[in-house]
């Protein structure tokens, strides 16, 4: 019971931490800039209207602006400094000095971590789908599955990050708009070193979409796609709670 | 409850940080002492289980150090300065209070008791980045008493402490003492702990170098030099005696006091009692010069770097 109300605290601690940082700041500009290009997309250029209009709006937004761009950006916001900013600021010290086991911290760390991303990809995810209008409705329904599971995948990695990096955040900036962009251009299997590239499967598949005119890209089915997204958040999850359990950490003080 | 180092060696890489070693620290004060580097910081991260040893044990109790369980048994006051700045100090010493679950009643009534012990109940409404250092020190004091634990780990805990801060700080440890708690203090300024530790554990360069109190410790370096200050109204014939035994190595005359330096400690005291005794040597003072755990400290690592 004790460590049930001590990991609730730390969900709260962390939770109000992130929440009120400079990372949900800085993550209203892209969230607001996307907004409005959905916004003159759908209003002034008419572009998601007509019969080709999800397909627009599937490409325009929810693969390119959303799933390779906003949604890493805000998992990693969040993901690397749930621990990382503990880490920056030396306060990680105080967490590790109180008798909630190493694995607790980390879970709970991630658990506090899950309604800032879920809340704002699914959200945001919502709202820019609702401004399309019909075409944004359909993608919403059709889509909203790969998206979450994308944002507990990403959220797991850099969890990952920030247990095993000082500046977790720039190493994740770096993959998720560097490598994660190279390795999905890659031949062949290495694509599927991507994150990314799962979620695009199962876009592909549910939103009955064309496979893109490029014949390196060969998207596996949405069920390997959604177990493969499990299997990174789990993976990754698991891998972090060893690391953090078993880490000395130099920096504390 | 007793906190135990038992052959214990850690590497950093190639680098050793503590070098085998073992003690047991029993309630009461005991001072941690050593110079930047010696080792203090690291040992005092395997007590508090920041670190693992790379050989040997580290114990709280009956528990490894490093496990959550023993962190329920000791309090630790990091040397660090880090907080959570936009916090008072009363929230935080209020936040940490709730990561040993207790209940919101008890986790408030906790953090009075221990803001009281360490004299901030008054001001711990003020911000955290806005509190001088010596209400920082006592904030971490307070964090590290919440549950009331029966070891205390304190690292550097009366630095930017003004003097009666420091006396009241003193207070408050030997109070504690009194209650049967184990409380190690690191410091490098040994009149900080000097009259309250009940015992000392001097470390340089990774090892330890000796144990016990001030007393026992003096003993282990009885052929340590000394240095003496005697005042005598005679203090030319004085000189002259002292030069003539041989058990000087130094002295400096300042007008009606010598200050000498020996290397036989022992045989030094017998050939100024015989002086006295015999030769009818008047002596006004005796004062031995660096018989504080200072000067202690210095013989050890003095020696220890030959």
């Amino acid at each position: 019971m004790r460590l049930l109300r001590a990991c609730l605290a730390l969900i709260g601690l962390s939770f109000r931490r992130l929440w009120w940082s400079t990372n949900t700041l800085m993550l209203c500009f892209p969230l607001l800039g996307c907004g409005l290009f959905v916004l003159a997309a759908t209003f002034r250029r008419q572009a998601y209207s007509g019969s080709q209009g999800f397909e627009r709006f599937t490409e325009d937004v929810v693969l390119v602006l959303f799933s390779t761009f906003l949604l890493p950006i805000i998992a990693l916001a969040y993901g690397t400094s749930s621990i990382g900013g503990d880490r920056e600021d030396r306060t990680l010290l105080f967490l590790l000095m109180r008798p909630i086991p190493r694995s607790m911290i980390l879970v709970s760390k991630y658990l506090a971590t899950l309604p800032l991303v879920l809340g704002l990809t699914m959200g945001s995810f919502a709202c820019y789908c609702g401004m399309a209008g019909s075409a944004g409705r359909e993608a919403f329904f059709a889509f909203w599955q790969p998206i979450l599971y994308l944002s507990l995948a990403y959220t797991s990695l850099f969890h990952l990050f920030s247990v095993f990096f000082r500046h977790a955040t720039i190493l994740a900036l770096i993959y998720s708009l560097f490598m994660e962009w190279m390795l999905g251009a890659m031949p062949g299997v290495i694509k599927r070193l991507a994150v990314n590239f799962y979620g695009r499967s199962m876009m592909i598949e549910l939103g009955n979409l064309d496979v893109p005119p490029n014949v390196l890209f060969a998207p596996v089915s949405a069920e390997i796609g959604a177990y493969s997204l499990w299997g990174i958040t789990l993976g990754g999850l698991l891998l972090s709670i060893i690391a953090f359990g078993s880490r000395e950490y130099h920096d504390l003080t | 409850m007793d906190l135990s180092f038992e052959s214990v060696t850690k590497f950093y890489g190639p680098v050793i940080g503590v070098n085998n070693i073992s003690f047991r620290v029993e309630p009461g004060v005991t001072g941690l002492f050593g110079a930047n580097g010696a080792g203090k910081s690291t040992l005092l991260k395997l007590a508090s289980g920041q670190l693992k040893p790379s050989l040997g044990k580290v114990l709280i109790g009956d528990r490894p150090a490093w496990s959550a369980r023993a962190k329920r048994d000791f309090g630790y006051s990091p040397d660090a300065n880090s907080f959570y700045e936009s916090m008072s100090g009363r929230e935080f010493v209020l936040t940490m209070t709730k990561l040993y679950g207790y209940s919101r009643r008890e986790s408030h009534e906790r953090t009075e008791q221990a803001l009281e012990a360490v004299g901030m109940t008054d001001r711990a409404g003020r911000r955290i980045a806005a509190c001088s250092h010596g209400m920082r020190q006592r904030i971490k004091l307070a964090q590290a008493l919440v549950h009331d634990p029966p070891i205390l780990l304190l690292d550097e805990p009366m630095t930017g402490i003004d003097p009666g801060g420091r006396r009241e700080f003193k207070r408050l440890l030997a109070k504690l003492a009194e209650q049967g708690k184990t409380i190690l203090i690191s410091t490098h300024i040994l009149d900080e702990v000097q009259d309250l530790a009940r015992s000392m554990l001097l470390i340089a360069r990774g090892r330890l170098i000796a144990a016990g109190t001030l007393e026992e410790v003096r003993r282990q370096i009885e052929n340590e030099p000394l240095t003496v200050e005697v005042a005598a109204p005679q203090v030319q014939l004085l000189a002259a005696c002292l030069i003539e035994s041989g058990v000087v190595s130094a002295l400096q005359i300042n007008g009606n006091s010598i200050t000498v330096r020996t290397a036989q400690p022992a045989d030094f005291f017998r050939t100024l009692n015989d002086l006295v005794c015999q030769r009818q040597v008047e002596v006004q003072k005796l004062e031995v010069l660096d018989a504080g755990a200072d000067a202690v400290f210095g013989y050890l690592t003095g020696s220890s770097s030959e």
